[in-house]
């Protein structure tokens, strides 16, 4: 599939800052999968870029306003093609233990210290143990999470602790990822968090563009089949199962700390206000004149 | 000071026949037999001559004056209240021979060179890892690997600037490295003041002996920052950041700006413009060349580590990346001195250095190993374990001064996250006499921390701090402890020149300026969600 993304973010100061500094994480990873054809990236008040890839090989778009300024917009453009995922290997447990799967798996095997002993983990836990392969429980987790828990705006913050999720029931799509991440990783399933863009439509039809958010889901390793590399297969928990065409990765980390799409300070005594909105567009079948104004 | 009347001269000489050297443990003054080593020999003689009143009188006046200067510790209190008391220095040194300390200063030299060359490594080509001989899980594990330095190589491929690795006697007399230090290890300042008080208090105990001097650090010290500051300018700036009084080594951190002449200096007197770091003065803004900072990674930074922690210096990482600055220590070493990555280092040496490691660990054991970890776990009353993450001595087991409640609480521990743990066999810690009250002199373990600074070359002061455990028969020599320390001298050779001759001290740049009219860091932060539209959820194609 073919996308164009806008993602557009403005912070209104009421009153003065200064060194106001970003990092951006926001460029689509290019894969086997995934294409870039375009990326940029504009601000206003206008200031240099510095671009370079990070521990887990997400672009970083880092940039600085020092002087004096009340508004700060980020504007960021891609266009991106995709291709369906690949059917995901079926191998058995035994594998897990394997020394070439725990050194692929490294810090992503890594057990959360998140909510150690909280009840309700224990339960998904206890839900998802019994499973045939890794793969199964990978599936179980990604319709289990969704099952057990309310999507609400609002019923977490951007850096709430997993007990916060686990006691309320309800979260966003980071927590969920959060809670996949505990629950596979306590399987011996090395699991890491990918932040993207989500073309969220029904699957037939419906309109060409839509106002989405930013978007997590995550990835789990699997053996590979017969005696193969591992491969690292998206699963998506706030939409029940495997990540498809329609996920744009931007990149993966430990946990959301290690991909936020914005990081930044400034000095000032002022408040903000965000407003951000993503906008994605689908352009198979759009006439050109449609696609150029995308 | 000097007056000893003959009954005290008596009963000073008593004190040392009475001394009973610990079974299993050197003595570093006296022989088995009770005899001075040769090398000490003036030492005691004087300290006989000095008697117990002698030594109590010096005791009391070092104490006033450690309180007047500031140069003290604090510790918390059973009722957990911090308080200050003067920090205790005991008026026996402890002699090394210059053969011996030849010997530290070449063990430790390569050691450090392999532990920075470790550090590049694990930021760069994993070449150890590829090797096989360190696991890349193991790295990937220590929550001191910092993954915002991947890549970024350190102005002049220096990273363990600051070096101050603890080291021990066996009772067979070898020295063994203890643990590595290559974060921000403190200490020197009272090896500095040490020597000073003991020249002022007690300068009857230095005749006889032709012994080194410590006081050039400062100037070795300086030399190494501005050899590693990325500048053409030949006077590049250096400044010490400090995390501010309220830190536990802040008098040292202020003793040492002071001793180089530079800026001691705090977040909020730095700023990074563009890729390059300042420090605010009264001129405006100065560029900043080289920190040598005195705080943990997690604070350096906000926009790279805790993000929580609005203490640092936002965009640092950004100019050390961009290499428009020097960090001291580099950012990242404490993946070289973690317990658990201890254990190869003399495998470190070996592979980068091709040599054969000249001091020895202590033989440790990985507890995440599930057979290491059985055998560990049925001999856990004659071993020590530690935490891999934790420092100052907290957390420490020893297993025989355990009781078997105790060690039943630890064999749970350890059970529950063996890899949070490391065993290492008990050295018996060599002792040097201590005045215990009253003028006595009875033997107390010892172990020793020398300073070595890396620049252009590896540097190492004379000796170092010897710290000393005041509690009888107590191994534990950690001043939160309630450890104390000696004055270390390394004894000259015949004929041999001194160490160095101090180096020429910049002028005293006028004092910081308050910060300007912005205020604080606000950190701004975007909630990762999915779509205004609950209903977008479960709509979407799954691929």
């Amino acid at each position: 599939m073919n996308f164009a993304i806008r993602y557009l973010t403005r912070y209104d100061y009421d009153a003065d800052v200064v060194d106001n500094l970003n990092a951006l994480r926001v460029k689509p990873a290019a894969n086997s999968r995934q294409r870039v054809d375009e990326f940029s990236v504009r601000l206003q008040p206008e200031v240099r870029l510095h671009r370079h890839a990070d521990y887990f090989g997400t672009e970083v778009v880092e940039f600085e306003v020092s002087r004096p300024h009340r508004q700060l917009v980020v504007d960021v453009r891609a266009r991106v093609s995709t291709a369906p995922a690949p059917d995901p290997p079926e191998s058995s447990w035994d594998a897990l233990s394997e020394e070439a799967y725990l050194e692929a798996g490294g810090e992503f095997l890594l057990a959360t210290d998140d909510a150690p002993g909280h009840p309700v983990l224990l339960e998904l836990l206890e839900r998802t143990r019994a499973a045939p392969t890794p793969l199964a429980t990978v599936m179980l987790v990604s319709e289990l999470i969704p099952d057990r828990f309310d999507y609400r705006r609002g019923a977490t913050y951007v850096d709430s602790p997993l007990a916060h999720v686990l006691d309320g029931g309800a979260g966003v799509c980071q927590d969920f990822v959060h809670l996949g991440l505990c629950v596979l990783r306590h399987h011996g399933i090395a699991a890491r968090y990918v932040s993207g863009y989500l073309f969220a439509t029904a699957v037939d039809g419906g309109p060409e563009s839509v106002e989405v958010d930013t978007h997590a889901w995550l990835e789990a390793l699997l053996p590979g089949d017969r005696s193969g590399e591992p491969v690292w297969v998206g699963a998506d928990p706030t939409n029940r199962g495997l990540a498809g065409e329609r996920h744009v990765k931007i990149g993966h980390g430990r946990h959301y700390a290690d991909v936020p799409p914005i990081k930044g300070v400034y000095r000032g005594l002022a408040s903000a206000t965000l407003e951000a909105s993503v906008t994605m567009t689908r352009l198979d079948g759009l006439d050109p004149a449609a696609i150029a104004r995308a | 000071m000097t007056a000893t009347d003959p009954g005290v001269d008596e009963r000073g000489a008593a004190s040392i026949e009475g001394y009973a050297v610990p079974a299993g443990c050197c003595d570093e003054l006296i022989e088995d037999d009770g005899a001075p080593r040769p090398h000490a020999a003036p030492l005691l003689a004087a300290l006989r001559r000095f008697g117990p009143r002698g030594l109590l009188e010096a005791g009391l006046r070092r104490d006033a004056i450690f309180m007047q200067q500031g140069i003290t510790f604090e510790i918390a209190g059973t009722d957990g209240a911090r308080r200050d008391r003067p920090f205790p220095l005991d008026l026996i040194p402890r002699i090394l021979t210059a053969t011996e300390w030849t010997a530290i200063k070449r063990g430790l030299a390569q050691r450090i060179r392999a532990l920075n060359a470790f550090v590049d490594d694990v930021y760069h080509a994993h070449e150890i890892v590829r090797a096989g001989i360190v696991p890349w899980s193991l790295i990937v594990s220590r929550p001191s690997f910092a993954r915002p330095v991947h890549g970024v190589r350190a102005p002049g491929g220096v990273y363990t600037h600051v070096a101050g690795c603890d080291l021990v006697r066996g009772g067979d007399g070898r020295w063994r490295v203890l643990e590595d230090n290559v974060r921000t290890p403190s200490g020197i300042s009272y090896v500095l003041e040490n020597r000073l008080a003991m020249t002022r208090l007690v300068p009857e105990l230095f005749a006889g002996h032709r012994v080194r001097a410590v006081d050039h650090y400062p100037t070795l010290l300086l030399e190494a920052l501005r050899a590693v500051a990325p500048a053409t300018d030949s006077r590049p700036t250096v400044v010490l950041w400090t995390p501010g009084p309220a830190n536990s080594a802040y008098f040292e951190h202020a003793f040492l700006a002071r001793e180089m002449g530079i800026e001691l200096v705090e977040a909020s007197d730095l700023v990074v413009r563009d890729g390059v770091c300042y420090m605010r003065t009264t001129a405006g803004l100065q560029r900043v060349h080289a920190i040598y900072r005195r705080l943990d990674d997690d604070f350096i930074d906000p926009l790279e580590f805790r993000p929580d922690s609005l203490l640092g210096v936002p965009g640092l990482i950004r100019a050390y990346r961009a290499g428009t600055v020097a960090i001291a220590n580099a950012v990242g070493t404490g993946v070289a001195d973690d317990k658990a990555v201890y254990h190869y280092v003399p495998e470190m040496v070996r592979f980068y250095l091709g040599e054969e490691p000249i001091l020895e660990n202590v033989p440790t054991y990985l507890l995440s190993d599930e057979k290491q970890r059985r055998r560990v776990l049925s001999r856990l009353g004659e071993l020590v374990v530690k935490p891999t993450s934790e420092s100052g001595g907290k957390g420490v087991f020893i297993g025989p001064q355990a009781s078997a409640a105790e060690r039943e609480q630890q064999a749970r521990l350890i059970e529950a996250r063996p890899e949070r743990f490391i065993a290492q066999e008990l050295v018996h810690l060599s002792t040097v006499p201590t005045e215990t009250g009253e003028g006595r002199l009875a033997p107390r373990h010892v172990d020793l921390r020398p300073f070595a600074v890396f620049g252009d070359e590896i540097r190492i002061v004379p000796g170092g701090l010897t710290r000393v455990a005041l509690r009888e028969g107590s191994m534990i020599v950690n001043s939160s402890q309630g450890g104390g320390s000696k004055d270390t001298w390394v004894l000259d050779d015949e004929g041999a020149a001194g160490d160095l001759a101090p180096g020429t001290l910049p002028v005293r740049r006028p004092p910081r300026l308050p910060d300007v009219r912005y205020g604080g860091w606000h950190g701004q932060a975007q909630q990762q969600q999915q779509s205004a539209l609950p209903a977008a959820c479960g709509l979407a194609g799954s691929g």
